[in-house]
C-alpha cells in the first residue's frame, strides 16, 4: 500500500510540473504522427502492389495474345514480383526505401535486370523517415534525458535537496520513484499510439508483444543510465546542466559514434566487387555470344543442364533455345561475382549486429525491422525469391523451347507465379 | 569597442577556465576535421573507381568486332556519375542514388547500384559526412558551450553589478554573441579548408564561398537562438533544457516530419507502375524490330514515293534501319514525356519537403547546402537526363548505320547460313560514333538559382534570430 501511495505522490507531483507534462504530450502526439505516416505508407504500398498486379496481369494476357512461339512469348512477357509489407512494417520501415520492393523481371539473364531498382525519392531516404523505430531508438533517449538530468540537481537547486532526503526513510526509493513513474508516463504516451495502429493493420499479438518488450526495455536502459549517472559521488555537486551534458555525451557516443565508426570499419573490412563489374562481366558474355561458335555456348550451358545435351542442333543461325542458353551462361559467368557481391552486403549486416550489441539505439533499430521484416536480411531474401522465380520460369520454358513443342497461348496459363518465399523467412538475428 | 573585446576575450577564459566549453569546441573541430578528410577520401575513391569504369566501358564498345549494327544497340553502353567537387562536404543523395546506368535500344533504365545498399546500414541516422556534423551535431555542441553565457552572469549577480557599472545590455549581448560566434567557426574551419580545396580543384569561387558563407549564417542562426535563451531564463538549467528541446525539434524532429509528410500527403507513383502506362503508349507505336508492322505503312509509301521505287528492296536506304531510326525517335519521345512527368512529381514531392525550411533552419541549410554542391535531387535528375541524350545519340547514329552502310537484302537474310551473316556486320570502325561521358553538375548559375529559395528561408531565419535577440534584450531582468 505504501508504494502505491509513493507511486501516487510522486505522479502528482510530476504532474503539477508544466514543462515535463508538455514533454510527455509532445512525445505522444509524435508517437501519433510516427504511427499515423506509417500506416499511411503501408497502405499506399499495398494499394501499390494491387494495382500493379491487376496492370501485370492485363499487359501479360495481352502481350502473350501477340505471340507465336515460346521463344517471343518469353522475350516479350515480364512477371511482376513484389514484397508485400508486412503487418508491423508500418512501425519500422527499415530498408525498405532503399532496397526495391517490387520488380519486374522476364527470361532474358537475371544478373542484367535484378539491380534496377525503382527507389524511393532519394532526397527523402536521405533525410530519412519518422517511423516508430526511430522516436523509441534515437529520440526517446533524449527525451529520457530531458526529463530525468534533473532529478536530484534539480532538487537541489530549488533548495529542497536537504529537506527531502531528511523525511524519507529510504532515498533510493524516493529516487527510483520518481523516475520509474516519469519513464513509465513516457512509455506508455509513446506506445500507446503503436498498440492502436497495431490493432488497425492487424499484427500478431507475438510481434506487439515484442514491441512493447523492446520499447520498455530500451526505455529502462535509458533511465538506468540517467538515474546512475545522477546518482555517481562524482557527478553529485555538478549542476544539471552539467549532468544533462555528460548524459547527451553518452547518447552521442552511442548513437552516434559507434555506429558511424562501426560502419567505417565494416566498410573496410569487407571488401566487396563494384556492381559495375557486375553488369560490365554479365554483358561481355552474353553480348560475346553473337560472335562466337555456338559450342561455345552449349559447353557452359550443358555443364550445368546436361539434360539437354541431345537437343543441340541447330536449324538456322538463330532458334531461342540458343538464346536462352546464352542467356544463362551470362549469368554463370557473372555469378562468382554477383554471390560475392551478395556475401558482402550479408556480411557486413552481420558485422554491424555483433556492433549493435554496443548501441542499445542500434540494437533497438535492428530487432525493430527484423519483426517488422524490413531489414537487410529480408530485403534480401526477396531477391533470392526473385532469383528461385526466374529460375523457375527458366524450368518452364526450357523443355518448351529445347522440344520444340507447337506454341499455344494454353500452355502459358500454367506459367509458374510469383509465390511470396521472402514473406515466410522470418530473421532471426537481430 | 573595447568593452565588447572585452567580454569576448572573457568569455574564452571562462571556456578555457572550466574545461567544459573548450574540450566541447576541441572535439567539435578534431569530429569535422576527420569527417572532412575521411569523406574526401572515400569521394575520391569513388570518383575513381567510376571514372575508370567509365573508361573501361567506353572502351569495351569501340573495341567490339564486326557486327550487325542492331547487336550494338542491344549491346549498349554503362555510364556512371562521378561524384562534384563539393561532396567531400556534401554528399546529399549520392550514396541515395544509383550511380550508373544501363543505356540501350528502346529502353530507359532506372540508375543501379546505390552505394547505401552496400553499406552495413548503420548510416540511416548518423553519417560521418561533414554536412551530418555541421548541420545535426555542430547546433547541439553550441548549445552546450553557450547556453549558461548569460544565466550564469544572472546566477552569480555579476550581471547587475556589470549593469551598475555602466555596461549597455546590448554590447554585453554583442561580446558574448560573437565569442560564440567565432567558436562555432571552428566547426566550420574544416570545411573553410575543404572549400579551398573544391576551388582549387576547378569548384567555381562563387559557389564555394556561398556553401561557405551558407554554413556561418547556419551557426550564426544558432549562436543567437542559443544566447536568446539563455538570456530569457535565470537559471542555466531552465536554458540548457529549453536550448536542447529546440534542438530536438529543429535538427531531428521537423526533417524528419518533413520528409514523412511529403511522402504521405504527394505520393509518386513509382517507375514501374509508371511504365505500364509508358508500354500501353509504346503498343500503339508498333515494334521496330518489326518492319512489316502495319504501323509503318505510311513511312514505307512516303520512302517508296520518294525514291519512285516498288518495292523496299529497291530502295537506296535499308528500310529495316530506317524503320529502326524512325521508331526509336517516336519510342524516345513517349519516354521522354514519361520520364519528365516522373521527374515533375518527384520533385513536387521534394518541394513539400523543403518547405519545411520555414519551419526548420535545418532544413534550409541542407537543401541549399545540396544545391550548391550539386548533390541534391535535381542533380540526380540532370544525370538522368544526361544520359538519356547519350543513349538516344548513339542508339540513333549506330540506326542510321544500319540505314545506310548495310544492305536490305543482306539484312533479311541475315540468319539463312555464315555467309548471308557475314555478310550482315558493318565494320567495328563505326563504334567510334560513341561520345565520351562525363558528367559534371550544373553550371554555376544553375546551382545558385535552385539554391535560391533556400537561401531566402535561411535569411529569415537569420532576421527571426535577430528580432528575438532584440526582444530578449528588452526582457532580461537582471
Amino acid at each position: 500500500m505504501s508504494y502505491f501511495n509513493d507511486i501516487k505522490r510522486e505522479a502528482t507531483f510530476i504532474a503539477k510540473q508544466k514543462y515535463r507534462v508538455a514533454f510527455v504530450l509532445a512525445a505522444f502526439v509524435l508517437s501519433v504522427f510516427a504511427v499515423w505516416s506509417g500506416i499511411t505508407e503501408t497502405q499506399t504500398q499495398h494499394a501499390t502492389i494491387a494495382r500493379l498486379l491487376e496492370k501485370d496481369h492485363t499487359d501479360r494476357v495481352n502481350v502473350q495474345s501477340h505471340q507465336s512461339d515460346f521463344g517471343s512469348a518469353a522475350y516479350y512477357t515480364f512477371h511482376l514480383t513484389y514484397a508485400e509489407p508486412s503487418p508491423m512494417a508500418f512501425a519500422a520501415m527499415g530498408q525498405r526505401d532503399v532496397f526495391p520492393w517490387k520488380h519486374r523481371i522476364r527470361m532474358l539473364a537475371l544478373e542484367g535486370q535484378i539491380y534496377e531498382t525503382d527507389a524511393d525519392n532519394p532526397e527523402l531516404s536521405l533525410v530519412g523517415r519518422f517511423d516508430y523505430a526511430f522516436l523509441i531508438s534515437v529520440l526517446m533517449p533524449l527525451f529520457v534525458i530531458l526529463l530525468l538530468h534533473d532529478l536530484r540537481s534539480g532538487e537541489k537547486e530549488a533548495g529542497r535537496f536537504d529537506l527531502l532526503t531528511v523525511t524519507t526513510s529510504n532515498q533510493r526509493a524516493l529516487w527510483l520513484t520518481r523516475a520509474a513513474v516519469q519513464s513509465a508516463a513516457l512509455g506508455v504516451a509513446i506506445m500507446l499510439p503503436f498498440v492502436v495502429g497495431a490493432i488497425v493493420t492487424g499484427a500478431s499479438a507475438l510481434n506487439v508483444a515484442l514491441v512493447v518488450a523492446i520499447t520498455i526495455i530500451h526505455l529502462a536502459v535509458w533511465t538506468t543510465i540517467a538515474f546512475a549517472i545522477g546518482g555517481i559521488k562524482r557527478f553529485a555537486s555538478m549542476n544539471s546542466a552539467r549532468v544533462a551534458s555528460s548524459l547527451l555525451g553518452i547518447w552521442l557516443l552511442i548513437t552516434v559514434m559507434i555506429p558511424v565508426a562501426g560502419d567505417t570499419i565494416i566498410k573496410s573490412a569487407v571488401q566487396s566487387p563494384s556492381g559495375g563489374q557486375i553488369v560490365l562481366t554479365q554483358r561481355e558474355a552474353v553480348n560475346g555470344a553473337w560472335d562466337l561458335p555456338f559450342s561455345a555456348t552449349w559447353d557452359e550451358f550443358l555443364a550445368t543442364h546436361p539434360q539437354w545435351a541431345d537437343k543441340t542442333d541447330m536449324n538456322s543461325l538463330f532458334e531461342w533455345k540458343w538464346y536462352y542458353a546464352f542467356q544463362q551462361v551470362g549469368d554463370q559467368t557473372a555469378a562468382p561475382l554477383s554471390s560475392s557481391y551478395r556475401e558482402a552486403i550479408q556480411r557486413r549486416d552481420k558485422l554491424a549486429s555483433y556492433i549493435a550489441w554496443v548501441s542499445p539505439p542500434m540494437l533497438t533499430q535492428r530487432v525493430m525491422t527484423a519483426i517488422a521484416d524490413t531489414n537487410t536480411h529480408a530485403m534480401m531474401a526477396y531477391e533470392a525469391s526473385i532469383r528461385q522465380y526466374h529460375a523457375d520460369l527458366r524450368q518452364f520454358y526450357y523443355p518448351l523451347l529445347f522440344n520444340n513443342v507447337e506454341f499455344s497461348v494454353d500452355v502459358l496459363n500454367d506459367l509458374p507465379s510469383f509465390n511470396k518465399q521472402g514473406d515466410g523467412v522470418k530473421s532471426s538475428q537481430p | 569597442m573595447e568593452t565588447i573585446k572585452h567580454i569576448f576575450t572573457d568569455e574564452w577564459r571562462y571556456w578555457q577556465r572550466t574545461k567544459l566549453g573548450i574540450t566541447v569546441l576541441l572535439i567539435g573541430l578534431v569530429l569535422t576535421l576527420a569527417a572532412v578528410v575521411v569523406n574526401t577520401m572515400n569521394i575520391q575513391q569513388a570518383a575513381f573507381e567510376r571514372k575508370q569504369l567509365q573508361e573501361t566501358a567506353e572502351a569495351r564498345f569501340v573495341d567490339q568486332p564486326d557486327r550487325h549494327p542492331h547487336r550494338m544497340v542491344h549491346y549498349g553502353h554503362y555510364v556512371f556519375r562521378t561524384p562534384s567537387q563539393l561532396s567531400t562536404v556534401e554528399p546529399g543523395v549520392d550514396a541515395y542514388t544509383g550511380t550508373s546506368i544501363f543505356l540501350e535500344g528502346h529502353r530507359q533504365n532506372s540508375a543501379i547500384f546505390a552505394d547505401q545498399r552496400q553499406s552495413s546500414g548503420m548510416t540511416r541516422f548518423s553519417s560521418l559526412s561533414p554536412s551530418f556534423l555541421l548541420q545535426i551535431l555542430a547546433p547541439l555542441f553550441v548549445i552546450i558551450v553557450g547556453f549558461a553565457s548569460v544565466t550564469r552572469e544572472k546566477e552569480a549577480g555579476t550581471l547587475n553589478i556589470m549593469i551598475t557599472q555602466g555596461l549597455s545590455l546590448s554590447q554585453l549581448f554583442v561580446g558574448k554573441y560573437l565569442a560564440l560566434f567565432c567558436g562555432s567557426l571552428l566547426f566550420i574551419l574544416p570545411v573553410g579548408i575543404a572549400s579551398i580545396f573544391a576551388t582549387l580543384n576547378g569548384e567555381a569561387t562563387v559557389i564555394t564561398l556561398g556553401f561557405f558563407v551558407g554554413y556561418c549564417f547556419y551557426m550564426a542562426v544558432w549562436c543567437g537562438v542559443v544566447i536568446g535563451i539563455s538570456s530569457l531564463f535565470n537559471k542555466s538549467s531552465a536554458s540548457f533544457a529549453s536550448s536542447i528541446s529546440m534542438w530536438v525539434l529543429l535538427c531531428i524532429l521537423v526533417p524528419r516530419i518533413g520528409s514523412s509528410t511529403a511522402a504521405a500527403i504527394e505520393p509518386s507513383q513509382g517507375k514501374l507502375e509508371a511504365d505500364f502506362a509508358v508500354l500501353e503508349a509504346l503498343r500503339k507505336l508498333g515494334d521496330g524490330h518489326n518492319a512489316q508492322d502495319p504501323a509503318f505503312a505510311a513511312l514505307k509509301a512516303n520512302l517508296l514515293a520518294q525514291y519512285d521505287a516498288d518495292d523496299v528492296s529497291e530502295l537506296p536506304v535499308n528500310f529495316r534501319g530506317v524503320v529502326a531510326q524512325y521508331s526509336e525517335q517516336k519510342l524516345t519521345d513517349v519516354l521522354n514525356r514519361f520520364a519528365e512527368a516522373r521527374m515533375d512529381t518527384e520533385l513536387a514531392q521534394t518541394q513539400v519537403s523543403r518547405w519545411f525550411g520555414w519551419l526548420s533552419p535545418t532544413v534550409a541549410i541542407r537543401t541549399f547546402s545540396m544545391a550548391m554542391a550539386g548533390t541534391n535531387i535535381e542533380t540526380h535528375h540532370r544525370f538522368l537526363r544526361e544520359a538519356e541524350i547519350l543513349r538516344f545519340d548513339f542508339v540513333q547514329s549506330l540506326n542510321k548505320v544500319h540505314a545506310d552502310h548495310l544492305d536490305y537484302n543482306h539484312d533479311v537474310n541475315r540468319y539463312k547460313n555464315e555467309d548471308t551473316a557475314t555478310a550482315a556486320k558493318v565494320d567495328a570502325s563505326h563504334w567510334q560514333v560513341l561520345s565520351s561521358f562525363s558528367f559534371a553538375p550544373a553550371p554555376t548559375m544553375d546551382r545558385i538559382q535552385q539554391s535560391l529559395s533556400a537561401a531566402t528561408q535561411l535569411l529569415f531565419w537569420v532576421l527571426l534570430t535577430v528580432g528575438f535577440l532584440v526582444v530578449a534584450i528588452r526582457r532580461v531582468k537582471p
